[in-house]
């Protein structure tokens, strides 16, 4: 009876360590997120100002805002959603549609989850290989271009997944009607798989806004503002980076300004994915 | 391309012609036969009802007649469905304007993510060319002729996933009957409903039967009594029996569909 | 308007199905470009880094040094550089992960699941560049004045294993940036093990513990072997996203191409040097390198993420069947 009571005792002991842990190692993860976002916000919030957004990024040593990086981030980003969406949401449409039974779906849905995880960088090696090396320059569009390929894989992914959960009545009904694939798709699945797949494209761009590896060697960076996307073009991540690494304190303020910046709309953009995928239709 | 004003193109037929004749029909899930051998007329503008126990096959022959088993790989039926001299089950059929001609009605409403009067406009809006006015036109005939004019007319731009269970229903009815097609095929159309709503959609099959032939599987046999001319029993994929709705109701010539009708299996 | 005559319309001429023919092949070719980007990058990148590995061959993979004066090219220490901060970043992320994942499924009341697992989804969508920047500005000064004088008076001196531990307490380094990394994998590792915590079916759950068994007994004993593939997959997937994190990396491992055996130490990392280096290279054989460099982290993240892939696979195929 004793022996039993010890080893009963030792069991909860265990269990209780165990569970108190798991809170202890939850606790690191909240503390850490905090942490970090508080780094953000109190660095951040003393650097910001109606300047940021009247004047372009400064010479070393002087004043200045982040006029055209904000600017240049907004065209890539942009030209990277009008170019990776629509392949995006093609792609997934032939996922979903196909079943999955062909080889040929499985192969893309697996690429395609590779492409998901895959170091950004590597996408910017690439886009350099076949834009910046053939053009003999950096330029927006290159960095829209890898952007797109960093979106690409999230769009596809979320359109295969929204509309696998359209309800195959749906496309009967409207194939029963005698109404071709196309206009089954365009007209009845999209609109009925909307919500998931705006969702997904938020979440993808919120994705490509904080990216900076892809965009060193393909945009590069451009001290001026400037509106032609085949020169070197200004952005937030990359402005970011250089600013911040640099012995300059006014540099350093529009570093965290941008951070700042960039940490909110990202987040917002994640916190509104999030909102507008919970009211699902039954 | 203003078919409306033009006279129904059957008109000099028979009225006991059959508009479709089923005969020596297979079906195959893969290896599975589903449906064997089969042979049915399906009067013109009458409505048939077709009866049996679950996965006995009348689902599955309602969508063998507009190839709805197009979508599904290793379906496949062999035998002839012929309709004015085509047989519809061949490839070389064009399914599309197959579909046109003979509409289907699902268990479940299905309204499409749109407006009221887009749900209807959609299907007309594929196979004619009409004017706005035109089409406002065919979207009030085909919602008066559906019973649901009434209930929707000063809503027509709201979502029609607002609609209840049973005016859903009835919108769908709508939209199969604005193509005007020749058939319409109703997949247990009621199963899903109120009672109320349940004899709306009855009385409204009744009504028509006058322009179009019905084809209406269901599990309950009051509504094949009310609804249907010519009755078929099917079991385990075999006709069992077809013939007038009263006499397959009161004497059944075979046991299986006494033993049927009488409630002893199913 | 009920009585208007009921006339069909005269069939269309038919229709020869080109528009279905036509939606199909664009839908066909967009998933193909999909596969072909992957095949594009691996080809391209393997192409630029072909003249670097005909160079040095086998040495490139080999060799200590990294020296664009001298024009000589080894990729052991990024390559040590990467594996070390991975290797950091699994051994802390792998069991926080764990306690999050059983503190979400068996500890929080269920009020407060919803809100703690967002939050931690929330560190998986800060951009890597403010992981970079909070760890260059706060966290290695925090390494620095108290982690690290603690660990190389607590476990500096013991034999072999304090090797790792001496050195300067300059808060850049490995030990910095792997745990750095650590943080960012953690929300995906944790999301991966709830999820699949969550799939055993509540019957065996209830088995379990009406055999008496406690809730960690239950999570250890049941729920962990029942799905240890996919908790292994999603273990893969934070170590390949840990491979190939830049920026975060670059900000906090000090870019030096020297080998050191401390942890403490700065080194470099395969995408780090990349990062760092790509836009100053100013030979074709330093490009290159750096390219070559590119492709041996496609070739290791490929495997790593396809094996993640595999053994995700795995559980939903077991799922499937049950």
């Amino acid at each position: 009876m004793s022996a039993g009571g010890a080893r009963m005792l030792r069991r909860q002991v265990v269990n209780g360590l165990a569970l108190g842990l798991a809170t202890l190692a939850t606790l690191t993860g909240l503390i850490a997120l905090v942490w970090i976002l508080a780094t953000i916000l109190i660095n951040g919030a003393g650097a910001l100002g109606p300047h940021l957004f009247t004047r372009a990024t400064p010479p070393p040593g002087s004043e200045g805002g982040l006029l055209n990086a904000l600017l240049g981030s907004l065209m890539m980003t942009g030209l990277a959603v009008l170019l990776g969406t629509p392949i995006g949401i093609l792609a997934g449409t032939h996922l979903a549609e196909s079943g999955g039974r062909r080889w040929i779906a499985e192969a893309v849905r697996f690429v395609n989850d590779i492409l998901l995880s895959a170091p950004s960088i590597v996408t910017g090696l690439f886009v350099y290989e076949i834009i910046v090396q053939p053009s003999g320059h950096f330029s927006g569009i290159a960095g829209a271009v890898a952007m797109a390929m960093v979106l690409l894989p999230v769009v596809v992914r979320t359109t295969d997944e929204t509309l696998r959960l359209v309800p195959v009545s749906l496309r009967e009904a409207a194939l029963a009607l005698g109404a071709p694939l196309w206009r089954m798709v365009l007209f009845v699945l999209y609109p009925a798989a909307r919500a998931g797949m705006m969702t997904g494209l938020l979440l993808g761009i919120a994705r490509i806004s904080g990216e900076t590896a892809p965009l060193l060697f393909t945009a590069l960076n451009n001290q001026y503002l400037s509106f032609d996307l085949t020169r070197p073009m200004a952005n937030m991540p990359v402005v970011i980076f250089q600013f911040a690494l640099s012995p300059y304190p006014a540099w350093q303020q529009l570093a965290w300004a941008g951070a700042l910046l960039m940490t909110l709309f990202v987040l917002l953009l994640s916190l509104g994915a999030r909102f507008m995928l919970r009211p699902r239709r039954g | 391309m203003d078919a409306s004003a033009a006279m129904p193109d059957f008109a000099t037929e028979g009225e006991t012609a059959p508009r479709i004749m089923i005969e020596n029909l297979h079906f195959f899930y893969g290896a599975t036969e589903a449906l064997r051998n089969i042979t049915l007329a399906l009067p013109d503008r009458q409505a048939t009802g077709m009866i049996g126990p679950s996965g006995c096959g009348k689902s599955t022959l309602l969508r063998v007649l507009n190839r709805m088993y197009d979508l599904y790989p290793g379906q496949r039926a062999t035998g002839r469905v012929m309709m004015d001299g085509e047989n519809i089950i061949s490839p070389d059929a064009d399914v599309n304007t197959l579909r046109r001609r003979i509409g289907m009605v699902f268990q479940k409403p299905t309204p499409f993510p749109m407006s009221i009067y887009e749900n209807i406009a959609f299907g007309a809006r594929l196979h004619e060319r009409l004017s706005r006015a035109e089409m406002e036109e065919r979207v009030e005939w085909s919602l008066s002729r559906a019973a649901l004019w009434d209930e929707v007319k000063d809503r027509l731009r709201a979502p029609a996933t607002g609609l209840s269970g049973g005016q859903q229903q009835r919108l769908c009815i709508a939209r199969s009957i604005a193509i005007r097609p020749e058939v319409i095929l109703l997949d247990e159309p009621t199963s899903a409903l109120d009672p109320i709503s349940t004899l709306k959609i009855e009385e409204l099959i009744d009504e028509l039967k006058t322009d179009f032939t019905i084809v209406i599987v269901t599990h309950n046999m009051q509504q094949a009594a009310r609804c249907a001319d010519q009755v078929a029993f099917f079991y385990l994929g075999e006709l069992v029996e077809v013939g007038p709705a009263a006499q397959i109701f009161t004497a059944p010539r075979q046991r299986r569909t006494q033993e049927y009708i009488t409630g002893r299996f199913g | 308007m009920s009585g208007m005559a009921i006339a069909r319309a005269a069939p269309r001429a038919r229709r020869l199905p080109w528009g279905d023919r036509l939606f199909r092949l664009l839908l066909a070719s967009a998933a193909i470009l999909v596969l072909a980007l992957l095949g594009g990058t691996a080809l391209a990148i393997f192409w630029g880094a072909l003249p670097a590995f005909l160079h040095f061959g086998s040495r490139f993979l080999t060799g200590l040094a990294w020296d664009p004066v001298r024009q000589e090219f080894g990729a052991l220490v990024p390559i040590y550089g990467t594996l070390v901060t991975s290797a950091i970043a699994m051994v802390t992320a792998v069991p926080i992960s764990f306690g999050i994942a059983l503190f979400l499924t068996e500890v929080a009341p269920a009020w407060l699941r919803a809100p703690i697992g967002a939050a931690i989804e929330l560190l998986a969508g800060i951009p890597s560049i403010i992981y970079g920047m909070w760890g260059l500005f706060v966290f290695a000064p925090f390494m620095a004045d108290h982690v690290e004088p603690a660990l190389t008076a607590l476990l500096g001196p013991l034999p072999i294993l304090g090797v790792l531990f001496n050195g300067p307490p300059l808060g850049i380094g490995m030990l910095t940036a792997g745990l750095i990394l650590s943080i960012m994998v953690v929300p995906f590792i944790s999301a991966v093990m709830r999820d699949v915590f969550l799939l055993v079916p509540l019957a065996l759950r209830e088995a379990a513990v009406g055999l008496g068994a406690t809730r960690w007994e239950l999570v250890w004993r049941v729920v962990l072997p029942q799905t240890r593939s996919a908790v292994m997959g999603g273990i893969f997937l934070g170590l390949g996203r840990a491979l190939g994190e830049t920026m975060a990396v670059t900000f906090v491992l000090g870019n030096a191409h020297e080998f050191s055996a401390s942890l403490l130490m700065p080194s470099t990392s395969i995408a780090a040097a990349i990062a760092n280096e790509f836009t100053e290279a100013d030979s074709n054989l330093y490009r290159s390198s750096l390219i070559a460099l590119g492709f041996l982290l496609f070739v290791i993240t490929f495997v790593v993420l396809a094996l993640a892939k595999w053994l995700l696979a795995r559980l939903s195929a077991g799922e499937a069947r049950r």
